[in-house]
């Protein structure tokens, strides 16, 4: 059951102590933000003290993916392999410290580690060779997909770790037109609705596939703007060039809305495109235009309020979290800044939400950390106010 | 291992302690502030490279040294490249104060200095009676990849963004600087690339300096030479020098001095420290965690206020031993591998304050100055 006690409960009550319409409500909003240059976002404090460490001299590589649960438990997937032979010293028998911890890791509120597992093939399925991005789906399933050379698969798990499904298979070629597989994918979202996978396929396709979430099947697939997609390399990213008119891999992201609209990742496009569930392009918007190399927009979230008013994205490059309006795709504020201490970022890669409302983000290269920012009610800033790393109050003054 | 909520203005965790009370001497209770030291300005989008250096002046103030821009990967330092990439980051100055409280109190950029050969990699900070600042040079051997983060070893895809810039040409590093607490070039021993060790002042990567201010010596961990070299800390004119007893240095990585004349110099790869007196005349040895391969365990020490213990960072095993520094036994330790708050990679600086609070600095891929607060 998911509790949406933040901004939710706060206009609910809102409105009804006032009672006035929600379209005043709205409207007065965009006053405010239109005049004065001040705009209403969630506030977020880090929470140093979140996750727990790990057991057994358990040490967290390249981290790609985070998914929360129905309870509000927190899944990770990182890259054991990432960890290089003095961090995993133990497993060189060169020191006590460290040794890899499995991929799939499961942590309660408290930051305690659960259960954990995958990392190596299984009856009647592959691991990826290089695994990336979790999703935990409206039935409680657990999604992986794989971003290393000729993984072509996702898999579908139970959350003990149980094979349940895979689709496609490992050494496969890049083909964004192929049926039967896919090209090293990065996320999947789940629509409980129609009950259909949506592949952000990936770091070598260039599409957003749609497959049946219980047998797998392929059921449709698009490109950038809609259009078929096209293999042919586009080389770097220019920002001074007419906009792609295919996705730059990778495609990094694909998330449905509440009002069921798709917003994917085009990461190292900075952009983000939206779609409806059938593939037809509605509107895209840029996030920090001028990022070059791993681009900007890596993933994102969707604040948890009935609206999803804000659309929370996380920027590996630029090292902090943007907060745009879900509705005009428009940045409002941003935190974070590039560090490795609480609250700062390097690589940030993944982003989730959870039903109170907090913020969990995990990164990848070097970073190596979950991190969790609580939400802390609304505030006023200044439209596209950097807020920098975000502590919590009574520690700054 | 626990972390928990202990104060109200200030978040402390305690830390991983695994020493469990024995019948030998009580070991400090020290719980990480997660939140030492503040962020810098976040207009100015600074960052810090892997931390070679870390001291305690006389007022407790935390001196920082960092190999700057060159350890940085491509994705810490967008706007320093050739074409601008992104909004973070910048090299934060090289040599960094900063309070008990983490506010940052001094800094300043050597590489924008003249008269003086600043170094390729900056390695070790000492602070003298009068408040100058030392710093010698030169990169530790390791185990690990030469790239110039001294990070993971690029891999496939994972390799993007890494960017490991090659080294910066030039003559090896083969010189300490001293400077006043402003910046101000005072005095160098040494030349870089005059290694040739025929010539008794001539140093090869001096990774740490320690300073006698009652007999005005400077001693100098000249790894290069696997030695122990002494000069004048005002003229710089060599006076003497010592070696290993038994087994050669492997690696000096520290030398510090406790308060009763004792000469203290951190054998990394060996696993070992040796005590001297300051004639070079050796009184003992002990070796932590005997068993460390890799990069060796005893990367730096430090005295606690009473002097009774000895902090050993060990940036491969990830912790922080804790040593009775009478009888060079192990007593407890705190820290584990990772990233989070109390947890190290690569720990090779240690420093304690006044009040017998420990400051940490992780080099390679750690990145990071952590404070423990003595309970």
């Amino acid at each position: 059951m998911k509790r949406n006690v933040a901004i939710g409960t706060f206009l609910a009550s809102l409105l009804v102590a006032l009672g006035i319409g929600q379209g005043i409500l709205e409207r007065r909003a965009e006053a405010l933000q239109n005049g004065g240059g001040k705009v209403q976002v969630p506030r977020f404090e880090v929470d140093p003290t979140f996750p727990k460490p790990l057991p057994n001299h358990w040490y967290q590589g390249m981290s790609i993916g985070v998914g929360v649960d129905a309870n509000d438990h927190i899944w990770i997937v990182h890259r054991p392999d990432s960890v290089n032979p003095i961090e995993a010293a133990a497993d060189a028998k060169t020191g006590e410290c460290c040794a890899k911890a499995p991929p799939i890791l499961e942590f309660d509120q408290q930051g305690t580690l659960l259960r954990h597992w995958g990392g190596s093939d299984g009856d009647g399925y592959q691991w990826p060779s290089s695994n990336h991005g979790v999703t935990i789906d409206h039935k409680g399933n657990v999604w992986v997909g794989g971003n290393g050379g000729g993984d072509g698969l996702v898999l579908k798990f139970t959350q003990d770790g149980k094979f349940l499904m895979q689709v496609g298979k490992k050494g496969v070629p890049v083909d964004s037109n192929s049926t039967e597989h896919f090209g090293q994918v990065a996320k999947i979202f789940v629509d409980k609705k129609e009950n259909e996978a949506y592949i952000a396929d990936g770091y070598g396709n260039k599409r957003v596939a749609v497959i049946d979430a219980d047998t797998g099947k392929f059921k449709r697939y698009w490109g950038a703007y809609g259009n078929k997609p096209d293999d042919t390399n586009l080389g770097r990213y220019d920002p001074e060039a007419p906009p792609a008119q295919q996705f730059r891999t990778p495609v990094h992201c694909a998330e449905m809305s509440n009002d069921r609209l798709v917003y994917v990742c085009d990461r190292v496009n900075d952009r983000i495109q939206v779609f409806t569930p059938e593939g037809k392009f509605v509107k895209e918007a840029w996030v920090s235009r001028k990022t070059l190399g791993d681009g900007s927009t890596w993933d994102i979230a969707f604040s948890n309020d009935p609206q999803q008013k804000f659309i929370y994205l996380a920027d590996g490059h630029d090292e902090k979290v943007w907060i745009l309006d879900r509705q005009s795709l428009e940045i409002l504020t941003s935190f974070g800044d590039g560090g490795k201490m609480p609250g700062q970022f390097y690589a940030v890669h993944s982003i989730a939400t959870d039903s109170k409302g907090n913020i969990y983000t995990t990164e990848t290269y070097d970073g190596r950390r979950l991190q969790r920012f609580l939400y802390k009610g609304m505030q006023t800033v200044t439209k596209g106010e950097d807020q920098g790393t975000v502590w919590p109050r009574t520690a700054t003054k | 291992m626990k972390r928990s909520l202990v104060c109200s203005t200030l978040l402390l965790i305690a830390a991983g302690t695994a020493f469990v009370a024995g019948q030998r001497a009580q070991t400090p209770k020290l719980d990480v502030d997660p939140l030492w030291p503040k962020p810098f300005p976040v207009a100015k989008h600074w960052i810090l490279g892997s931390i070679t250096g870390v001291a305690v002046d006389a007022q407790d103030r935390v001196w920082v040294v960092h190999r700057g821009v060159d350890s940085l990967q491509n994705n810490e330092k967008g706007p320093t490249l050739e074409p601008w990439a992104s909004s973070c980051c910048y090299a934060a100055p090289q040599v960094l104060a900063f309070d008990a409280a983490g506010a940052l109190v001094a800094n300043w950029d050597p590489k924008s200095g003249s008269g003086y050969d600043w170094p390729r990699d900056v390695s070790g900070v000492a602070v003298d009676g009068t408040g100058n600042v030392w710093i010698g040079s030169g990169l530790a051997p390791s185990a690990m990849p030469a790239g110039r983060g001294r990070g993971a070893p690029a891999e496939g895809a994972a390799g993007r963004g890494r960017g490991g810039a090659a080294a910066p040409a030039g003559p090896a590093d083969a010189q300490v600087l001293k400077f006043d607490k402003n910046g101000k070039f005072l005095l160098a021993i040494g030349k870089p690339g005059q290694t040739d060790s025929s010539g008794q002042s001539n140093l090869s990567r001096p990774l740490a300096v320690a300073i006698d201010d009652a007999a005005n010596e400077v001693y100098i961990g000249d790894e290069g030479h696997n030695r122990v070299a002494v000069f004048d800390a005002a003229s710089g004119a060599f006076k003497r020098d010592f070696k290993a007893n038994g087994d050669p240095f492997k690696t000096v990585s520290c030398v510090k001095l406790s308060k009763d004349g004792m000469v203290y110099v951190c054998d990394r790869q060996n696993d070992r420290i040796q005590v001297f007196q300051k004639d070079g005349k050796f009184v003992k040895e002990a070796f932590v965690s005997k068993s460390t391969a890799g990069d060796g365990s005893v990367w730096d020490v430090a005295f606690s206020p009473d002097q009774r213990l000895l902090y050993v960072a060990d940036g491969h095993d990830k912790k922080v031993w804790i040593l009775d520094r009478t009888s060079l036994e192990t007593i407890g330790s705190f820290g584990q591998g990772g990233r989070y708050p109390g947890e190290f990679y690569g720990v090779g600086s240690v420093a304690v304050d006044s009040k017998g609070n420990v400051y940490t600095g992780e080099t390679y891929e750690g990145k990071r100055v952590q404070k423990f607060v003595r309970r």
